[in-house]
């Protein structure tokens, strides 16, 4: 049939171009780390694996990386599972607040929650330091920020709403039933939390975890801002350095350290798939019906209520608040009249007045509005080949779309570094688009997969029985029925392009400056005060972006519950 | 309009194995007739239904609609869906969530560009057909089950289409409102001069429902007759067994004998229905539970049989027993003012109308 035959060319087409995006990089990365530099690209040499793999410093690095990606998981991940259990399982007051833990510090970018720690507790003259010092008259900072332990914290903060993401839904299906009969045979609470809650939820427990260990190895923000001036490099700031500072950036032995991180990365993310797909068939089995009775907290209630209200002032006001003040003030001082007294709009004109600034906040915008529609109008074909064509193709479509979820932004950057300096698109504000679009594929494609997914046949095919034409039916039946999905897709990768910062600072070139680039040259520059202000604009962009994407994504829920 | 079907074969590949979803199927099916497909799950009846709707393309063989050829593999010609003109109840009914009960239904209609006073009309007509007067602005989000059954069937109708199919649609409705609305569907059907083909698996509803009833298997039609013959007089004994509970007893034909062919088996010698079988050849006698009559005690007549109560359960309308007669154990249904008791021997006679032979 025509039909058939129109999916199959419309399923190939992209599974060639989502291939171009998404496997291009990685053989331009492979060819780039067996290559002799970016100009000799195709002459063989094994020297940047020899090199990059034989230099000591690489050794140390490494360690670094692990302490960094396996402590700042486990501590998102622990503070995770206590928030789930503190939500679902115990009657501990005001549990909207969750929801806001669970979603606010994704409006705040890495980049900046990590700069506002630096600004409290940079050993020089950090606000909180300072403060700590004059009160018990210390000679030296009380606290380091810039380093491994410091990193550990701040990165654990960050990953933490995504870990809560993926427990606290497992917790809230799990059966309490499994838990009752513990009891009825005689364990106490602790002893079925140890042997039977925590052993059921252990599929959701571990896909946090490595998903931690993901984002903990892709990391940039944290260990630029905090990682670089104490000198402690993990592998993301590492490989930062060889091609963007020095005299003689090195891409081929970026690309061939790149190699090892990005198959670390794919690994983890295959693991991550197949625990989902397991914690998925723990949660069908649950059953349903009882609500879990309320663990009554007693006396514990108020000091972990008082914990739970620091910890969501830690993760939203803390950072904003610092950012603001800083950006009102002259220079890094503790809060007092003088202070206050001394405030002023200086660096926002400054800001406002600087061309490379104002250069980086119209690239910005321009990236996320057209990336943004560029990347839904593919997405929307591809979660249609996904959702609704049911081939081999379409499966492996979906594998290869899937795929750039693993990639860790430095290093597929560098993949694409190798392949645009070999095209006109170099230096040029469409190597960022097209890069932001291959990376930040998934987050388009998951919300209209969904959006495909509430479309069921029947609602199609009963358009054609009703006698509209196939053309009719996709104007009057499904695009409708797309749009809060097209409009929340749009929003999500709006907002992420607005702030991107890992795959920015390697493809980025003087006159395709993006705001988080600025802001990192702001940092290493000292210029705080600047950098306040460029950031709280950057948050209102992206606060701006994600509110709209709430809202619309709560009028989808509805449709969906009363269809 | 009468619905044609000549030779249509589907094959589906699965595993590497080809699955044969319908196996040459030959059927016609009268005009202004209710017609059910009746079958267990994948036996291929909403395959066929898809196939007469245009939603799935045959392997082979041609479908006519009121003698207009909407599908033939040999002459190449294949109708789309929305040209056939039919209307269609889905299973999951299938309201469009983002538009209101008016647009729902009015839908087929905008599609013919009927001017806008005649929808109203024609919309407010076919709403009151299916009781639902004054829910046009309702959001169709906002409807029960039986309110949203109710729509698809107004969205089918609206365009006065000749034919109309039903694929399962009570099924997703609870058990008394599934009663209710069988009821009404039969009442809106009687009074429409429309053809009708209907999906099920449920035997009540097929009975119930239907003019003609075709049961289905493995991807044929393996016997079609009106719901009467059908129940009591199957040829086939997975029809027998499918249409309603039965006991099912292995059987040797003895001969015909005075209108009646005789059977020996476990229950003894019993005079049936007159079957054409020869002497000597199996077969299977069928026996529904409501006719196993418990005498007590008068005896006399043909095919008395003696037996012993092991299990009697009151399920409310009715006694269920379980009687034992040699190594058989028959299911009964007796009425529950019945004075019955647990080990305790009884006789019951059959009639032999109702005492069916089956060949297969």
């Amino acid at each position: 049939m025509a039909q058939t035959q129109a999916k199959t060319k419309l399923t190939l087409s992209l599974i060639l171009i989502v291939g171009v995006l998404t496997v291009g990089p990685i053989v331009m990365l492979l060819f780039g780390s067996f290559s002799k530099g970016l100009s000799a690209f195709g002459s063989f040499t094994l020297d940047k694996y020899i090199e990059a793999y034989t230099d000591p410093a690489f050794y140390e690095v490494i360690a670094n990386t692990v302490i960094f990606v396996l402590g700042s998981s486990i501590m998102a991940t622990v503070l995770a599972l206590f928030l789930a259990y503190l939500n679902n399982r115990t009657d501990i007051p005001m549990k909207f607040m969750f929801r806001v833990i669970s979603i606010i510090p994704m409006m705040i970018p890495h980049l900046l929650f990590a700069v506002s720690w630096a600004l409290l507790l940079n050993p020089s003259n950090g606000m909180m330091n300072i403060a700590l010092r004059n009160v018990f008259g210390l000679e030296d900072a009380p606290f380091d920020i810039y380093s491994l332990p410091g990193m550990v914290l701040v990165e654990g903060l960050l990953d933490m709403p995504v870990a809560y993401l993926i427990i606290a839904p497992a917790m809230a299906s799990f059966d309490v039933a499994l838990e009752e009969s513990s009891r009825v045979f005689g364990a106490g609470t602790w002893r079925t939390l140890i042997r039977v809650t925590l052993p059921v939820l252990r599929p959701a427990i571990l896909a946090s975890f490595i998903l931690g260990l993901v984002r903990g190895l892709a990391s940039f923000a944290v260990p630029s801002v905090l990682g670089m001036p104490g000198r402690v490099n993990v592998l993301s700031t590492y490989l930062y350095q060889m091609v963007a500072t020095g005299f003689a950036p090195d891409y081929g032995k970026a690309a061939a350290v790149g190699m090892s991180v990005l198959a670390a990365s794919v690994t983890l993310i295959v693991v991550y798939r197949a625990l989902t797909a397991e914690s998925e068939k723990y949660v069908t089995i649950a059953g349903r019906g009882y609500r879990p009775t309320a663990i009554e907290l007693k006396a514990a209630k108020y000091p972990l209520f008082a914990a739970m209200a620091l910890l969501s002032f830690i993760l939203i006001v803390l950072p904003v608040a610092v950012l603001f003040y800083t950006s009102l003030v002259p220079y890094s001082m503790v809060p007092s009249a003088r202070a206050f007294s001394l405030m002023s709009w200086k660096h926002w004109i400054e800001v406002l007045e600087d061309p490379i600034s104002l250069l980086s906040l119209k690239n910005s915008l321009f990236l996320g509005v057209a990336g943004a529609t560029l990347g839904v109008a593919l997405s929307i074909f591809v979660a249609y080949v996904i959702v609704k064509v049911k081939t081999r193709a379409s499966g492996v479509l979906e594998s290869l779309s899937f795929l750039s979820f693993s990639f860790p932004g430095i290093v597929i950057g560098v993949g694409f570094m190798w392949f645009f300096v070999q095209t006109p698109l170099y230096a040029t504000i469409w190597a960022l688009l097209i890069g932001y679009i291959a990376t930040y594929m998934p987050y388009g494609i998951r919300p209209l997969a969904s959006a495909f997914i509430q479309v069921h046949s029947h609602l199609e095919e009963s358009s054609l029985v009703c006698g509209a034409s196939p053309l009719t039916t996709m104007r009057r039946i499904i695009i409708p029925l797309l749009i809060p999905g097209i409009v929340s897709a749009w929003i999500l990768l709006a907002s992420m392009f607005v702030r991107e910062l890992t795959l920015s600072v390697v493809l980025s070139r003087p006159g395709t400056e993006v705001l988080a680039v600025q802001i990192l040259r702001f940092a290493d520059d000292g210029l705080w005060g600047r950098l306040s202000a460029l950031g709280i604009i950057m948050i209102l962009i992206s606060t701006a972006l994600v509110v709209l994407a709430t809202l619309i994504g709560g009028k989808l829920k509805a449709v969906e519950a009363g269809g | 309009m009468e619905i044609r079907i000549q030779g249509v074969s589907k094959y589906y590949v699965s595993g590497g194995k080809t699955i044969k979803a319908l196996d040459n199927v030959n059927l016609t099916i009268p005009a202004n007739h209710i017609f059910t497909l009746l079958g267990p799950s994948g036996c291929g009846k909403t395959t066929l239904l898809r196939c007469i709707v245009g939603l799935e393309t045959p392997d082979a063989g041609e479908i006519s609609i009121g003698g207009e050829v909407v599908w033939s593999k040999e002459r190449n010609i294949a109708v789309p869906t929305e040209k056939r003109g039919l209307g269609m109840v889905f299973q999951t009914y299938a309201i469009w969530p983002h538009m209101n009960v008016f647009d729902n239904v009015a839908y087929p209609l905008q599609i013919r560009n009927t001017p806008k006073d005649v929808i109203r009309e024609r919309v407010a007509k076919t709403l009151a057909f299916v009781h639902l007067e004054g829910f046009e602005k309702r959001p169709a989000t906002k409807l029960s089950g039986g309110q949203q059954q109710r729509v698809a069937l107004a969205r089918a109708l609206v365009a006065e289409p000749k034919v109309i199919l039903f694929d399962e649609p009570l099924s997703n409705l609870d058990a008394k409102l599934r009663e209710e609305t069988r009821k009404e569907l039969r009442s809106f059907l009687n009074e429409l001069k429309i053809t009708a083909v209907y999906v099920t698996h449920d035997r009540v509803e097929a009975l119930a429902l239907s003019d003609t009833i075709a049961v289905m298997r493995e991807g044929q039609i393996i016997e079609m007759n009106v719901p009467k013959k059908i129940y009591f007089d199957a040829q086939h004994r997975f029809v027998a067994d499918f249409i309603g509970r039965a006991n099912l007893v292995k059987a040797t034909v003895r001969g015909q004998e005075g209108g009646y062919t005789m059977v020996d088996c476990e229950l003894g010698t019993i005079a049936c229905e007159r079957r054409d079988i020869p002497a000597g050849s199996e077969a299977t006698l069928c026996i529904r539970p409501e006719f196993i009559r418990i005498g007590r005690g008068e005896g006399g007549g043909r095919n008395v049989v003696n037996g012993r109560i092991e299990t009697l359960i009151f399920v409310g309308e009715a006694y269920e027993v379980e009687i034992r007669v040699g190594g058989e154990l028959l299911l009964a249904k007796i009425d529950s003012d019945a004075d019955l008791e647990e080990g305790s021997a009884v006789n019951f006679s059959l009639e032999p109308a109702h005492c069916l032979l089956l060949s297969i």
